[in-house]
Order: C-alpha cells, then sequence, then structure tokens
C-alpha cells in the first residue's frame, strides 16, 4: 500500500489505494483546532482521517458538525458584548398552515389545472403555434405558456396596473375593465386615489417636489438628461464622482462605483467576479437579477435552503471537500474561488440575512460574501444602512457591497462598494463599466441629495425623522397584523411585509377589495413563490401616516374575516398596540 | 329568518368558490366542476351505503335496520 508524502500531488493522493479506506473510516476521528500550513484554519484531525503529512484531499477537509460550538464562540467574539444581537434574529417567522388548509390548496390548484387544460383544448388560443418542426426541439416552453395563458390571465386585472401620479404615500391609479375574461382591456378613463402600499418607496423620497427634486432639476439644466457615452469614454461628470465619494462615505468602505440600473448592477458585474471553476453559493430565494449573474458566469451554483445558515455550512463543507464535478482526469481540484450570495431583505418573504453567521462562516472557510441590500439600504438599521448596520457589522468584511438606488433613495441605478483595489478592477473588467450608458445626472443629483439628508450633512435631522418613522410603521404594522390573526412572513423589522392567502383566487378577491377600497397593494403568486404559498405583499414607507395605515389595516381586518385568512395560530397580543411609545430598538 | 338563511348559503358558496379556484374562472368551468364534484362525491356515497355498509353487515349483522335504531332510542 502506497503511503501520501508531502511532495506528491493531489490526484496522486486520492489514487493512492488507502485513499477509499481513509474515506470509509470518517466516523472515528477526533480533532483539535489549528492553523494549517496550506493557509485554511481548520481543524487537525488526529486519527487517519485523510490528512498525511500535511496534504489534504483538494488542499481542504470535511470539518465536522460539532463545530457549532467553535462557531458561536467566534460569533461571541466577533459581536463582544452585543449580546442582543442574538435576540433580533428570534423575532423571524415563518408559520406553517395546518395540513387541511395545506392539503386544500393542492387540491384546488389541480382543479385549476385540469379546467385550464381543459379549457385549452376546447378553445386554442390564436397564438403563433409551431408547425411542421419534426426533429427539433420545441421553440417555446409549454407549461410557461400554457400558465400565462390560463392561469395567469384570468387574474391578470390584478397585476399591471398603469398609474398616474409620484407613488409616493398615496398613488394614482388609471382604471380599465376587460370585456373578455382578461384577454384584453380597456381603458375606462376614470382614475382612483389610493394608499400606496405596493410600491418600493421606503423612506418615502419618492417625491416630485422639496430639495431632492429641486437638486435634480438644477443638474437637468446643467448637464442634460444623458451623457451619450460609457463610464470609460466620455460619461463621467461631476455629480458622478461626487455621488460615488458619498456613496462610499455613507457605507464605511473605502470605494465605491455606481451603475445606470439596478438589476444591471447584478447581471453585469458577477460575470467580472466569477469564472467556470468558482464556486457560489446562493441562498434559494435569490432575485432573479443574481441568478441571472451566476448564471452568465458560468460558475457552479449549490443552493442553501432560505436563511438557514446550518444547512449554509453543510453545502460549503461538502462542496469544498469533494471539489471541483469535472471530469474524471480533473476531479477534486480545489474551486478557484468560493462566493456566498445572500441577499439584505429578501423582497418576498420580508426576512433579513443572519449576517453575523453568515460572517463568521465566511471567515472560517475562506469564502467571498456577496450581500445584496437592494431592499434594506436606506430601509433598516440606525442610521439607514441596510443590514451591516442593523447587525452591527463591519462592512469591510463583506467583500462585495451592493445595492441599489431604486427604492429608498427614490431614484434609480444601483451601486457596488468595497476595497479601493477591487472598484478598480471593476471600473475596468465590468460589462456595465465598459459597454453600458452612465446613470443620467438628474438621477444621481437626486441620490446625492438623499445621500446628503440621510448622513445629516444638510444640517437638518429630516432622515434621522425619516428613518426612524419607518421603524416606526414597520412595527405598528407587522404587529397589528398579528393581532388580527393573519399569517405574515419574516423579520419583525423588515418594512416587507408578506401576508400568506395561498390561493390565487383569495389574492384576487383581496387586491380587488383592498383596490376598491382605495388602497393598492401587490399579489404575488407563482413562480415568484413557491406553488403553494401565494402571498399579499405591503412594502411599507416612511411616508405613510398612522391614519392611513389605520384604515388600511381596518380593511384588511374586513377582507380577512371574509374569506378566512385568519390562518395563525400564534398567542395574540391582547394590550392595543400605541403608536406613539412604540420601541425601536432597530 | 329566510333572508338569513340566504345570506348564510349565499357566503359559504363564496367561501367555497374561493377554496376550489372557483371564484376565478368562467361560469361552465364552474358549472362543470360542481357536476364533477358532484358525480364524485355521489359515487363515493353511494359505494358508502352499498358496498361498505354491506360488508359490515355480513360480517356483524344488519347495521341500519334495528340495531342502531335501539341504540338511539335507549341511550
Amino acid at each position: 500500500m502506497k503511503t501520501i508524502t508531502d511532495n506528491m500531488s493531489i490526484t496522486e493522493c486520492i489514487n493512492t489505494s488507502n485513499y477509499n479506506e481513509i474515506k470509509n473510516d470518517k466516523s472515528k476521528h477526533t480533532f483539535t483546532a489549528g492553523t494549517y500550513q496550506n493557509g485554511y484554519n481548520y481543524k487537525e484531525y488526529s486519527g487517519n482521517y485523510l490528512r498525511r503529512n500535511g496534504k489534504y484531499l483538494n488542499g481542504h477537509t470535511l470539518t465536522s458538525s460539532s463545530d457549532e460550538e467553535h462557531l458561536n464562540y467566534k460569533l461571541k467574539r466577533l459581536n463582544g458584548t452585543k449580546a442582543l444581537k442574538k435576540e433580533k434574529l428570534v423575532k423571524e417567522s415563518f408559520e406553517k398552515p395546518t395540513l387541511i388548509s395545506t392539503l386544500l390548496t393542492s387540491i384546488s390548484f389541480y382543479i385549476l389545472m385540469f379546467l385550464g387544460y381543459i379549457s385549452q383544448a376546447l378553445f386554442p388560443p390564436k397564438v403563433a403555434t409551431e408547425h411542421n418542426r419534426h426533429g427539433y426541439p420545441h421553440l417555446y416552453d409549454k407549461f410557461a405558456s400554457f400558465y400565462s395563458r390560463y392561469v395567469y390571465r384570468r387574474i391578470r386585472d390584478c397585476w399591471n396596473y398603469p398609474i398616474c401620479s409620484v407613488p409616493g404615500a398615496e398613488v394614482v391609479l388609471k382604471e380599465r375593465i376587460t370585456p373578455d375574461n382578461g384577454w384584453t382591456f380597456e381603458f375606462t378613463g376614470s382614475q382612483r386615489k389610493c394608499i400606496n402600499l405596493g410600491s418600493y418607496n421606503y423612506l418615502g423620497f419618492a417625491e416630485k417636489s422639496g430639495p431632492c427634486a429641486e437638486l435634480a432639476i438644477k443638474t437637468a439644466h446643467t448637464y442634460g438628461l444623458s451623457t451619450g457615452a460609457t463610464r470609460q469614454q466620455y460619461g463621467t461628470c461631476e455629480v458622478h464622482r461626487e455621488l460615488e465619494k458619498l456613496t462610499a462615505e455613507f457605507l464605511g468602505v473605502e470605494d465605491a462605483i455606481t451603475f445606470g440600473m439596478g438589476f444591471a448592477t447584478n447581471s453585469l458585474n458577477i460575470p467580472a467576479l466569477l469564472s467556470p471553476e468558482c464556486l457560489v453559493i446562493s441562498d434559494e430565494r435569490n432575485h432573479a437579477s443574481l441568478i441571472l449573474g451566476i448564471r452568465l458566469s458560468g460558475a457552479t451554483v449549490r443552493v442553501f435552503q432560505h436563511n438557514d445558515v446550518k444547512d449554509l455550512e453543510r453545502v460549503l463543507k461538502t462542496a469544498i471537500y469533494y471539489g471541483q464535478p469535472s471530469e474524471e482526469s480533473n476531479k477534486h481540484k480545489p474551486w478557484r474561488k468560493i462566493c456566498i450570495f445572500v441577499e439584505g431583505i429578501y423582497s418576498m418573504e420580508g426576512s433579513i440575512a443572519h449576517l453575523p453567521q453568515i460572517i463568521a462562516l465566511k471567515k472560517k472557510y475562506k469564502a467571498f460574501l456577496y450581500l445584496d441590500e437592494a431592499h434594506s439600504i436606506g430601509a433598516i438599521g440606525k442610521s439607514g444602512k441596510g443590514v451591516v448596520d442593523y447587525f452591527g457589522c463591519d462592512p469591510k468584511d463583506i467583500d462585495v457591497l451592493m445595492g441599489t438606488f431604486t427604492k429608498s433613495f427614490g431614484s434609480a441605478g444601483g451601486y457596488i462598494a468595497g476595497t479601493k483595489q477591487f472598484i478598480s478592477y471593476l471600473r475596468q473588467k465590468s460589462y456595465a463599466s465598459k459597454h453600458a450608458c452612465a446613470m443620467s445626472p438628474p438621477v444621481a443629483a437626486q441620490i446625492i441629495a438623499v445621500l446628503k439628508i440621510l448622513m445629516g450633512k444638510d444640517g437638518t435631522d429630516l432622515g434621522k425623522n425619516r428613518i426612524n418613522a419607518l421603524a416606526c410603521n414597520t412595527q405598528y404594522f407587522r404587529r397589528r397584523l398579528a393581532q388580527i390573526g393573519v399569517i405574515t412572513y419574516g423579520n419583525q423589522h423588515s418594512p416587507v411585509v408578506p401576508i400568506l392567502v395561498y390561493l390565487y383566487s383569495k389574492i384576487v378577491y383581496s387586491v380587488r377589495t383592498l383596490i376598491e377600497n382605495n388602497i393598492a397593494t401587490v399579489g404575488v403568486g407563482y413562480p415568484a413563490t413557491p406553488l403553494l404559498e401565494a402571498r399579499l405583499r405591503i412594502c411599507l414607507s416612511a411616508a405613510h401616516t398612522k391614519e392611513q395605515l389605520d384604515y388600511a389595516l381596518e380593511i384588511i381586518e374586513k377582507v380577512a374575516n371574509d374569506i378566512g385568512l385568519k390562518y395563525s395560530r400564534l398567542p395574540k397580543d391582547p394590550n392595543p398596540i400605541q403608536y406613539e411609545t412604540l420601541e425601536l430598538n432597530h | 329568518m329566510l333572508q338569513e338563511l340566504l345570506k348564510f348559503i349565499n357566503y359559504w358558496y363564496f367561501r367555497y368558490l374561493l377554496i376550489t379556484e372557483l371564484y376565478m374562472v368562467e361560469k361552465w368551468e364552474r358549472v362543470m366542476i360542481h357536476i364533477v364534484l358532484l358525480i364524485i362525491f355521489t359515487i363515493i356515497g353511494l359505494f358508502n351505503w352499498i358496498v361498505v355498509l354491506g360488508a359490515i353487515g355480513y360480517f356483524v349483522g344488519p347495521v341500519i335496520n334495528d340495531n342502531i335504531k335501539r341504540q338511539v332510542m335507549y341511550s
């Protein structure tokens, strides 16, 4: 039997006959902590477990699941005295419905599918069909077109509402009717003013007047509306430089780069960071832009369960242990990079990433961390700096801080922040920097004005007030909903509030009824959510007043009574909730 | 009285439409599913009445006729 020596390559190590024997002997190991010569801080295993004179299989080891104590210890050290941070995680809830309601939801879904197929067979849609393409694969996805024509089409009136005003605390909808069950729509010419519970206007900066709008108008008079070139050509104005400097200062990192579109910030920058030999570990509820970017990069993807740090560690461990799944000669080669992709606030779940644990894991396994703060920047944290601020983490621990200006900032575009070296690399290599037109100057000016207000550079505490108002509205709304007895998902402090309704008909009835009562909300169903977890999603804003929220809650309670949305079996708070005396421990 | 009964029936018919997703489909589809469900439940009922009760009766003697009536009366 050959033994593994120091100067053998990894493939040789694997081919050595005693590898299998060692592999089968996993259960016998014991370990002590230590730093290893290959640069990885791993546990040293005593016993004959995969290690021979400093060589691990592909340079890594599979650590034991009892590492949790070690992780907790590290966490305590990371957080220092901030013991209350752990408490915040406890307030997250994903209550399951009763078995009977899950069963009824499944049965009703089958009825819907059955009716859809019968309807399609009896009345084939007047659309382009594929003929005489024997031997070719189908051009259209059959199920996708069936689903959009015979399920989504029936309830299409609840989505794609055109609006005719600024989407502030209130929004004006353009009314329309459908004469043929959703195939076509006609405008009635009337308008309806609704309380806006659907826009991502967290801090209420979507305004048509005020200091931000004024600065934007002034910049439009100076620079016009478009730069007409990419950042690498004649596209960089003074406003862009100022915006990037301010963004970096706001986030507490060295440098930042901005782009004209939030979605493209993700999907066009990830390919510049990753190559096919890299590993991506992605949360199962990550946004489409992240998924698109990861797919474009060609990296291998492993998915972990939503917000489950234990599962993340399991996936990391297994992936590191087995290495790349390429062809036989290359098998078990170490990954070039390992990158964890998480979001700050998940837009469909309303949950907040467990950042301190994820940072501890990232440090332990020497992985990179890509944090998408699209919804969380501005929306949570004491000074509105997103999830990093909320947990009191160090922004320098996160390798890639990404966010958008579309939501809390009432503008458009996105940013990526990090070290100076990293941002300089992106400036040269990113597709969005090379080939996309630079951000429109008035749009950048709006963001600059908002950033200045949030950082208190305008000499007022308007920014602070807005952040507090949002935190207050969120607490009040979420706690009142819990009293009503509907199931809401996510973290107590997240301004995205999904109310579970489970059935498509219930989405339709509630969205229609709420609009009739002048409240605009968004219904979400498959494919944006899992099949049996359709929901109503409410986005709160600092611009909402207590009276507006009270009115909305009253109507929601009425709807919940009418159609049976009170699925929650959690104990209810019997005391009335006072808006004025809410404790804001955000 | 009649009004209230109608209201009650209407409300639970509406809840039935919601729970079976029939609320969002066209009228002819609704009617079809009503008929299908009616047929299914009738067949199940008939099956229970004839086959299941018959089988039980085969083992324990007549179930419906005398025993149950007597038990109900004396209890």
